[in-house]
């Protein structure tokens, strides 16, 4: 079974991403904001990274850039997911590392085709 | 003579006053272990009732009372070897990445904080004579320290009970131990190698004499402290460190409620969190 | 080489401070290249009136994040109209970091927020609304309620309604029950208001039993 973190502040937001993830049949993992996302990732190898942008401690991009620097961690894919849709924040979301860019708030549907896309499920 | 009684206001101010002097800050959980222990102080001190004590608390010019209670509040419940895993990751790990970037040959500097009855910085000086060769080739100063007085004449000491060594092996408590009435004796070279000191964390006067601090354990306190009292200490300790230098918490701690100022650092054996090299 | 305990000259420590104490001279440090000068400059200058418009410059530029977090700290310290509008114009700024570590600050600051919180929700930029009900979060403001229940009411912005009905799943009582169930009519589209609706009115109705 994929593993994914779910990376946000706001706890409905997770439960609603895990509920979404469960039901396709991922198995889901939570953080509260980047600095417990790395305390996790550096010792689970997650398939996946869905992460929010601006979370307290240590945003989004913070994460993903502190993440992709480390060398010996799986270095999975990543989608961000934000409420901002400017084209600035994309670029700066690629630059840190995501793989994809969504817009909050996600649709199940989109959110799983991103998620399937990134994992290699896609026929 | 009458029970003695806290009441929920009671609580309720004595909790305001305690977390303004300390820092410290109980939850409504912990109300029948504040209960007890201020019930105690009530009659060591024959005060009668919480609002003759709670006023000659806040009255005393020397502040002797409130030194007490602090005493008496913290916890601690501690054991050599506790938490090992953060040990094992200092002398794999951590030691050699401090000697690797160090510019000259200066001693290194480890801070335990709390030093509680000893147990922890005796522990960091077995593990660095036992398993870190490097201790032949550098200076190393451990400083520990802690609020309560009482206790830090306790660690000076030395003197620990069975259960407190449980987790060492025999060859470890036969080297650096002596068997006596009711427990064991620590070696007079581990007494020595360790510098206990009163420090209260969030006064900044007390704490300015720490600086260019490699290491650092501060393990389970923070837990007591509540959001802005924990980001105060991060800022302290942040302070005192060295840049690269390490700092570990207590195995139910995690810097991502406490503080954005450092990096997290993964090892075989810990998970730690180290001050940024400047850019 | 084995233990040694603190020498004399080793706990005596140079003074960070190095350059005169007095305004000008902790001005000229807050632009010192090392970031430890910069950082005690800033302690320094707390207790200096007129502090907050030259911390609020500094904030600016500064990209070291603890001589950042140091300025933040302090305008939250002098809470003077300066700085409250300081710590606001980060709300606006580019850097996420920044933004997010000054909504942290600002929450702290219930009675200084409390009095703009209405203008902040009703600013033109929608981030800047998001973010000023993430700072409602921890207000403790007794209007708290009825601030969100007309944000849920009223905002056009999907991701504003959202984020005030986040909270009001914690908060909420009875009274915002129909503005709820209206919002769900105003976003039929949207699963994940209907989500975060169905779970509020769960838990407000499972508080209220």
């Amino acid at each position: 079974m994929k593993h994914i973190l779910v990376i946000d502040d706001a706890a409905t937001v997770r439960l609603y991403h895990r509920n979404i993830l469960e039901t396709a049949g991922y198995s889901v993992d939570e953080a509260i904001n980047g600095i417990e996302a790395l305390e996790k990732a550096l010792v689970t190898s997650y398939d996946l990274y869905i992460v929010d942008v601006n979370m307290p401690k240590l945003d989004g991009y913070g994460f993903l850039k502190e993440f992709r620097r480390q060398e010996d961690v799986l270095q999975s894919p990543a989608i961000m997911v934000t409420t901002e849709a400017g084209n600035q924040d994309k670029i700066l979301g690629y630059v840190s590392g995501a793989n994809l860019y969504m817009t909050k708030p996600t649709k199940p549907n989109q959110l799983l085709s991103y998620v399937r896309l990134l994992l290699g499920e896609v026929a | 003579m009458p029970a003695i009684n806290i009441s929920d206001e009671d609580f309720l101010k004595f909790k305001e006053y305690f977390y303004r002097k300390t820092g410290m800050l109980f939850e409504d959980s912990k109300r029948y272990f504040v209960d007890k222990r201020l019930i105690d102080r009530i009659e060591a001190t024959d005060s009668g009732n919480f609002r003759n004590y709670f006023n000659q608390l806040r009255f005393e010019v020397s502040g002797e009372e409130l030194q007490q209670l602090v005493n008496v509040m913290t916890v601690n419940e501690t054991y050599f070897f506790r938490e090992e895993y953060q040990f094992k990751c200092l002398v794999n790990s951590m030691m050699d990445e401090v000697t690797r970037k160090k510019k000259d040959d200066s001693p290194i500097r480890i801070w335990s904080v709390p030093s509680a009855s000893g147990e922890e910085p005796y522990s960091i000086a077995i593990y660095l004579l036992e398993y870190w060769s490097g201790i032949h080739r550098w200076d190393v100063e451990i400083m520990s320290s802690d609020i309560d007085t009482k206790i830090i004449a306790q660690a000076r000491r030395g003197h620990y009970s069975t259960r407190s060594v449980m987790n060492l092996s025999k060859p470890i408590l036969a080297k650096y131990f002596t068997p006596q009435a009711g427990g064991y004796q620590i070696c007079e070279d581990l007494r020595q190698a360790v510098e206990f000191s009163r420090v209260n964390i969030t006064n900044a006067v007390d704490v300015r004499n720490y600086r260019d601090i490699d290491v650092i354990f501060c393990r389970n306190l923070l837990i007591y402290f509540d959001d802005a009292s924990r980001r105060q200490a991060a800022e302290m300790f942040f302070d005192a460190m060295k840049e690269g230098g390490f700092i570990c918490l207590g195995h139910s701690e995690s810097m991502s409620r406490i503080s954005s100022l450092f990096r997290v650092r993964k090892f075989p054996d810990a998970i730690v969190y180290q001050k940024p090299w400047e850019a | 080489m084995a233990f040694i305990k603190k020498q004399q000259s080793s706990t005596e420590t140079e003074d960070e401070r190095q350059a005169p104490r007095d305004f000008e001279g902790l001005c000229e440090e807050l632009n010192h290249a090392d970031s430890q000068v910069r950082r005690w400059a800033v302690r320094d200058l707390v207790e200096m009136p007129n502090a907050s418009s030259v911390l609020v410059d500094r904030l600016e530029h500064e990209n070291n994040v603890s001589v950042r977090t140091g300025i933040l700290n302090a305008l939250a310290q002098l809470r003077d109209t300066v700085s409250l509008n300081g710590l606001i114009e980060c709300l606006r700024s580019e850097d996420a970091a920044l933004r997010n570590e000054s909504i942290e600050i600002l929450k702290e600051l219930p009675d200084e927020v409390g009095a703009i919180l209405e203008n902040l929700l009703k600013d033109s930029d929608s981030d800047v609304r998001i973010f000023a009900v993430n700072i409602l979060e921890s207000l403790r403001h007794e209007n708290v309620e009825k601030w969100l229940i007309s944000v849920i009411e009223k905002d056009s912005h999907v991701n504003v309604c959202s984020t005030a009905l986040d909270l009001l799943s914690e908060v909420g009582s009875e009274q915002a029950i129909p503005a709820i169930k209206k919002l769900k009519v105003r976003f039929p589209d949207e699963p994940y208001v209907c989500f975060s609706a169905d779970l509020a009115l769960k838990r407000i109705e499972e508080g209220s039993q």
